[in-house]
């Protein structure tokens, strides 16, 4: 079963992207800061098939720090380089866009139809 | 050899050295010969040394060789006295013989002949002189000559120093007066750079023109930015008033000489006005006789020019227009400083415009981020609901189909059913695809419980977005000031929020009054130990420090939130205030906590800061108007 690390800050998103999830079919582990979401990569490193990481989040210091997200992204690339990543935000940054891409991501989402990261997720592992 | 304490002595005269050595040579075997170059110290030593003959040339300097004879005579009655002399002209030898001489040698000396002349001399030989009377007024009259070319000289040199005395005089107080401006005008020029404000500096500068030169008026004119004009700023006493309201102003062309001076950057003066071609006449000062217009010059540009008018003719001196050249230097000097400050305060104000709608660029941003954020979870959630409920239709629907008695509500699920049918759903073809999955998938898509909390998080994330708007006018409330006792509104306020017992203190004094709308007071002492409280979750022994005093300004009391925690880095410290930042989900951290804070302190007329060092916690200072003291 595909296996997706999820990562917000944002309790209630966390819980219906989680969801959305979970019925679509995936099994899903969670996370809420940098911090966290690295160490629970670590912990399941085995069997992570992709990340899923917001944008703005507490940075590796537990500090509030917009693009904290790129940090957690390269930090679990260092990790396993060959990861997929989709990063989240609630509203289109283009600039952060490319530094995402630029920093290894498969993708750069806009939060809100959660549907549609489900095909977005499909489509990325489909195609490995 | 003779004891020379028993030879004769011989005086011998002379100012010239190698007349001395020859004689020294002829006479010195049977002679002592004194000598003198001076016939001042000549006449003393005769007298100390009394010596047998007195040898004098007749080229001396001070006094001839007969007026010295004269005057030996006198001391030395019975001293004969030889004149040596090149004088041959007629009556020169019976001058000197008239003056008391003994003897008359011509020069140059016979040197065989010298040493016998001597001694005859010594001997007692007396030259006879004929017509000694004749002589003797001769010789008057010649004394009497030199006495009188002697005194036309001392008047001469009396006058000449009586002139040269009163041409120091004029000079001396010709330096003194430069003396004097140029300290004026060096003290003006301290002055008048000191002053950054412009209008300041040329009112000060006018005024201090007319006072200390005592003039009749003064002005300064700037030019225009297209150059043209040379426009007047400030005026001394009526007529500058006058001028400056109607708006004064003089082409830059040569029909003035404000105008000239400033097109030619050099002084312009006129010391009798109606002289001058470019003088002009202004009606509001009639009483102008001379007139200096100095440029004010700066790197080479002219920034405009300075007036200074007199009602007395030919008032201006040299000194007068160099030490007002200087002063006008200096004045130019802080005119441009003060043009430049202006314009630093305009690209200061531009630049804290352009960072304030930054950040407020930055802060709807966020505003906008987060509210996205909010309302993420919403439609996922309903589209959730909507399948869930779906699904438990489609079961209704199989149940009604087993012909189950469902009385008493048959007609009423009978009806429910048609209008889901009628609202799209297709409720057979949802029980056939259920029938087909797995008891785990089935238990999980008929979840109640995912269900309730479905609706929990639409709920929870729109009221989240609506208490926004109460964060938002919050602070815009109007504000009803009161006198305010800190220190149990503070007891009271930490009391309630249930903190753990010892982690906030408080230091304040019984006497500390506010004077502010004291639920808005609390909100934000709430705040900020809250926020204290928040950065300190993992700290393992965390201290909130609240503390109430006078502030150092006795109109303000000041109040202060510290924690132990770890700071704030200097990068966000200014964005705190303005950004709706924080990540955080939940009532709890909105993060619009500080702006409000900050909008409500300025409302009540008080303010708000942060002082923090990284790993040395962080502190808010509130200072709020205190209240008057009741008498």
């Amino acid at each position: 079963m595909t296996t997706v690390l999820l990562v917000d800050d944002e309790k209630l998103v966390l819980r219906s992207l989680e969801k959305t999830l979970l019925r679509a079919g995936f099994d899903v582990v969670t996370a809420v800061s940098c911090r966290t979401g690295s160490e629970t990569f670590a912990q399941n490193a085995g069997r992570v098939d992709i990340a899923i990481l917001d944008l703005n989040m507490p940075g590796f210091d537990e500090l509030p720090k917009a693009g904290a997200g790129l940090d957690l992204l390269s930090d679990l690339k260092k990790q396993r380089q060959d990861l997929p990543v989709v990063i989240l935000t609630a509203y289109d940054e283009v600039n952060k866009a490319k530094d995402a891409v630029a920093g290894g991501a498969s993708a750069f989402f806009v939060k809100g139809r959660e549907q549609g990261l489900v095909q977005l997720i499909q489509k990325i592992l489909n195609q490995d | 050899m003779s004891d020379p304490r028993y030879l004769p002595r011989i005086l011998y005269i002379e100012d010239s050295e190698s007349a001395r050595s020859l004689v020294r040579r002829l006479l010195g075997e049977k002679y002592v010969v004194l000598e003198a170059s001076d016939p001042l110290d000549g006449l003393q030593l005769a007298e100390e040394t009394h010596p047998n003959l007195v040898l004098l040339d007749h080229n001396l300097p001070h006094m001839t060789g007969r007026e010295a004879a004269t005057r030996l005579s006198k001391t030395l009655p019975n001293v004969p006295l030889v004149i040596i002399s090149a004088d041959t002209s007629g009556g020169a030898r019976e001058r000197a013989l008239a003056a008391g001489a003994a003897g008359f040698i011509p020069k140059p000396i016979d040197v065989d002949l010298f040493e016998s002349q001597i001694e005859a001399y010594l001997n007692g030989r007396r030259e006879k002189l004929d017509e000694a009377e004749r002589h003797l007024e001769a010789y008057q009259q010649e004394l009497v000559e030199r006495l009188e070319g002697s005194i036309r000289q001392l008047s001469q040199t009396a006058d000449r120093n009586k002139y040269l005395l009163q041409q120091n005089q004029q000079m001396f107080s010709m330096l003194e007066r430069r003396h004097k401006l140029l300290e004026m005008a060096a003290r003006v020029g301290q002055a008048v750079t000191s002053i950054l404000d412009l209008d300041e500096l040329l009112e000060y500068t006018v005024d201090i023109v007319c006072k200390e030169f005592n003039l009749y008026y003064s002005g300064v004119f700037l030019v225009s930015d297209d150059g043209q004009w040379a426009v007047l700023r400030a005026g001394f006493g009526e007529a500058g008033r006058v001028m400056l309201s109607q708006g004064f102003r003089l082409a830059v062309d040569d029909r003035s000489m404000i105008g000239k001076a400033v097109r030619l950057r050099k002084a312009q003066i006129a010391l009798d006005v109606e002289g001058e071609n470019s003088h002009f006449k202004n009606p509001h000062l009639p009483e102008t006789h001379a007139e200096m217009a100095l440029p004010l010059i700066v790197k080479s540009r002219a920034l405009g020019a300075l007036t200074v008018q007199s009602s007395r003719l030919n008032d201006f001196t040299e000194e007068d227009i160099t030490s007002l050249q200087t002063m006008a230097d200096q004045v130019a000097i802080a005119i441009n400083n003060a043009q430049l400050m202006l314009k630093l305060e305009t690209a200061t104000a531009e630049l804290v415009r352009t960072k304030t709608f930054e950040a407020i660029a930055t802060a709807t941003g966020e505003a906008i981020h987060w509210v996205g954020n909010k309302a993420a979870p919403i439609p996922a959630s309903v589209r959730r609901a909507r399948e869930d409920l779906s699904y438990l239709l489609a079961v209704l629907w199989r149940l009604k189909g087993s012909g189950v008695d469902m009385s008493p509500f048959n007609e009423v699920m009978q009806s429910a059913l048609d209008e889901a049918q009628a609202g799209g759903l297709d409720l057979q073809k949802i029980a056939e695809e259920m029938s087909a999955y797995s008891p785990k998938r089935l238990s999980a898509l008929l979840s109640v419980e995912s269900l309730i909390e479905d609706f929990q998080i639409i709920e929870n994330s729109a009221r989240t977005i609506l208490n926004i708007k109460e964060d938002l006018i919050g602070p815009a409330r109007q504000i009803q000031a009161e006198r305010v006792a800190i220190k149990p509104m503070l007891e009271t306020m930490i009391a309630n929020m249930g903190l753990p017992h010892g982690v906030v203190t408080l230091d304040c004094s019984d006497e500390i009054n506010a004077h502010c709308d004291p639920r808005q007071a609390e909100q934000v002492f709430n705040n900020l130990v809250k926020n204290a409280w928040e950065s300190l979750v993992g700290q393992p022994a965390p201290a909130i420090e609240v503390r109430a005093q006078r502030d150092e300004n006795p109109q303000y009391v000041l109040v202060s939130v510290r924690d132990n925690g770890c700071g704030i880095p200097k990068e966000i410290q200014d964005k705190i205030w303005v950004s709706f930042f924080t990540t955080k989900g939940g009532r709890g951290g909105t993060g619009l906590g500080l702006s409000a804070c900050m909008q409500i302190v300025n409302q009540n007329r008080g303010k708000i800061w942060l002082e923090s060092e990284p790993g040395q916690g962080a502190a808010f200072f509130v200072r709020l108007p205190a209240a008057l003291e009741v008498q």
